[in-house]
């Protein structure tokens, strides 16, 4: 729908990890695209592959994982240049993330000020040893040509920006002796130092209470009307999502199994997994104490993927003999795409609904 | 406190009654370990739950939801206050004052349910073992009778009795907390404390332990005292709800009531965070037209979100607790502590103003989902 080419693009993306006891296919050919200035929501259960996915982006996986195949180009918009990206790409159209070298300097160009990653459970991620400034400050300066002074004023501003009160004083604080909602502010704080065009927050919010969640999620949308910045959103939490994202790609066991704008996967979902897993959750506005329609079974263990499309052992709509054989490819009913063989021949026919 | 310690428990449909409860935890400082304060970690409690019913408590973190759960069963000692609890035999106790080696035939009667069903099962012991622990210790039934009756416990969670030879690795997260639901069932409990029991669960296996639960407290006439955050889950299994605050219960009332005409502010913000899975009713997107919103253009409206953070339990701010981050906060208020107030049979407030406030609920649309 967008006549520029998206800013991100992810294609049949595999990240496997290659553990003594067999392989793990947590990213399992996976595609989507991101634009610029809007939310992707990436929902999924534990073991779908959404974090490995941010971090392969970021070329972040950890050994025993490694990029076995796919490709992530980011472009630049001709439209808008951007510096950081100009930078990164050194005078190319566009870049495959996955063809550089981890540690190289492209990648290195790339990761803070072009692509920043909020991590799910900030305490973890800052170092309990610096200061919160002290490690913005470093951010700064490892892509800003500036002083230290400079970078101080900036964390400060930054700082500010994300709501923290008194910044001034919080800037020389440790970690430990901010709040986890502060604290969470202060990495997205250090995220933002460099103005990236696409901000991951991988499940931003899921270690926070209800209301500073919704502070953090104020928070990231006024950031993104501000900067118009992209934000890839990594949550289990359809509620989340639903607020948050323009566009949503639902995962299973290492793949995008649907993918649409949010309205038409909230209410025109095509995918068995995606309907089920609607149906299952309670809302603050179903009516109570019914019973909430199940999807029976649980995920698999990863050494044990099931064959074919990865939900059909679970699947109320499991067709014998078709299912189990090949992994259905993405089919596009109208501005949605879904893999599954119910759609296989039926695809642009049955767009309207 | 009431000057009349009576120990006896009025409505004949409460099974516990709990009663200006109190629990303190010191703050210690320094070499020599000195008192520096206390946290008020659950700060005069009272409520109590109906034979049958779920009560939940709900709040956010270091609030005191699972103190007051875990004072309830007596895990913790409390510093002060009753807990009334109506045995099987018809007696009213108060596990608060019983002393410790008499309590024993009562934990027969009250039983936990984890929020972490991975670190709640023993990896050493088969399902047999960690089923069969609580008759073993309660020296209930021989060798024989304890295997049926692990059988028939595993069948009654909806996992195959072959499996009680296994270790606890081999199963699932929602298997593993339907192994957890078993053991507590074990004795024929009458009060089952669920501590956030599907919050470390995924999403499609939560609505299976909650149709188990609801299923389960049908078919054996169980009582719940439900601790959770996560409101969507508590109020589609909550028949009252207990909202608190820094140690303090601020609303008590049925559960549609509750969520469909708070009293109490910080409700009403509670309920106003709780993202809604539905794009349609986003804030500040009008109508039901799905057409997508082009990122940047211009400011989107939001909801009302609370400002600041929860007070700190150790040092709560003067008069109500809630003053400080309250939107429809007074002089009063700042002042004076309000009192815990039945403004109307069945509902319980702790704010000074709940009489002239019209606060915003959440409405169940007819017709929708």
């Amino acid at each position: 729908m967008d006549q520029a080419p998206p800013f991100l693009s992810v294609r049949d993306l595999k990240t496997y990890f290659y553990p003594d006891e067999g392989i793990v296919r947590a990213v399992d050919g996976v595609t989507f695209d991101i634009r610029r200035g809007a939310t992707l929501g990436i929902v999924g259960e534990s073991g779908c592959g959404k974090s490995v996915t941010a971090r392969s982006i970021l070329r972040i996986v950890e050994s025993p994982g490694r990029i076995v195949g796919g490709s992530i180009v980011l472009r630049q918009d001709i439209t808008r240049p951007d510096p950081d990206v100009q930078a990164a790409l050194d005078g190319r159209a566009e870049i495959d993330l996955t063809q550089v070298s981890p540690e190289g300097r492209e990648m290195r160009s790339v990761r803070g000020a072009v692509v920043s990653l909020v991590f799910q459970e900030p305490m973890s991620s800052f170092s309990p040893v610096h200061t919160v400034g002290n490690q913005i400050i470093e951010a700064i300066r490892l892509h800003r040509n500036v002083s230290k002074r400079e970078a101080r004023d900036r964390a400060i501003e930054l700082l500010r920006r994300v709501g923290i009160p008194r910044a001034e004083q919080r800037v020389d604080e440790y970690t430990f002796q901010l709040s986890g909602g502060l604290r969470q502010r202060a990495m997205i704080a250090m995220a933002l130092s460099c103005d990236p065009l696409l901000l991951i927050a991988d499940e931003p919010t899921t270690a926070l209470d209800v209301t500073t969640q919704a502070q953090i999620l104020d928070l990231l949308q006024e950031l993104q009307d501000q900067n118009g910045m992209a934000i890839m959103l990594i949550t289990h939490n359809l509620g989340v999502i639903a607020e948050m994202a323009d566009d949503v790609a639902v995962m299973y066991l290492g793949r995008v199994v649907e993918q649409g704008p949010v309205d038409d996967i909230f209410h025109a979902p095509k995918h068995p997994y995606t309907r089920a897993l609607l149906e299952s959750i309670p809302s603050i506005h179903s009516v109570p104490r019914v019973k909430l329609p199940t999807i029976t079974g649980s995920i698999p263990h990863p050494y044990n993927r099931p064959k074919g499309c990865p939900f059909h052992p679970r699947c109320v709509s499991y067709m014998r003999g078709v299912c189990e054989r090949d992994i259905p490819a993405l089919s596009t009913i109208g501005r949605q795409q879904v893999s599954c063989y119910l759609y296989e021949n039926t695809s642009v026919a049955a767009a309207g609904e | 406190m009431i000057a009349t310690k009576n120990t006896t428990i009025e409505r004949d449909d409460v099974l516990l009654e709990v009663r200006h409860l109190k629990k303190f935890f010191p703050v210690r400082r320094g070499v020599l370990r000195r008192l520096v304060g206390h946290v008020r970690a659950v700060d005069d409690v009272t409520f109590d739950v109906r034979a049958g019913e779920t009560l939940a408590l709900v709040g956010e973190s270091g609030c005191g939801k699972t103190t007051t759960a875990r004072c309830v069963l007596r895990a913790i000692a409390p510093n002060s206050g009753q807990i009334l609890f109506r045995t099987e035999a018809g007696q009213v106790v108060d596990v608060a004052a019983m002393a410790r080696h008499s309590l024993r035939p009562l934990r027969r009667e009250m039983q936990m349910i984890f929020q972490d069903p991975f670190s709640s099962l023993n990896p050493r012991m088969t399902l047999l073992d960690i089923v069969g622990e609580p008759l073993i210790v309660n020296g209930i039934g021989s060798r024989s009778e304890r295997i049926d009756r692990v059988a028939e416990l595993l069948r009654l969670v909806g996992l195959r009795p072959e499996y009680m030879r296994r270790f606890p690795h081999a199963f699932s997260g929602g298997q593993r907390q339907r192994i957890g639901i078993a053991r507590a069932l074990a004795l024929h409990p009458r009060l089952l404390v669920a501590d956030e029991p599907v919050s470390a669960l995924d999403v499609s296996v939560q609505a299976q332990i909650l149709n188990l639960m609801l299923d389960l407290q049908e078919r054996l006439g169980l009582t719940y005292l439900f601790v959770a955050h996560d409101l969507s889950v508590v109020k589609h299994i909550s028949d009252r709800v207990a909202v608190m605050y820094v140690g303090q219960m601020v609303e008590l009332t049925e559960a549609p009531r509750l969520f469909a005409t708070p009293k109490h502010p910080y409700t009403e913000a509670l309920l106003a965070s709780i993202p809604d899975p539905d794009p349609r009713r986003r804030p500040g997107r009008g109508g039901s037209d799905g057409a997508s919103p082009d990122g940047s253009s211009g400011e989107r409206p939001r909801r009302a979100v609370l400002s600041g953070e929860v007070a700190n339990p150790a040092a709560p701010p003067s008069g109500c607790y809630f003053h400080p981050r309250c939107p429809y906060v007074v002089d009063l208020c700042r002042n004076m502590a309000p009192s815990w107030n039945e403004i109307r049979p069945g509902h319980w407030v702790r704010c000074h103003r709940s009489e002239e406030l019209k606060l915003r609920g959440v409405e169940t649309p007819v017709g929708v989902n």
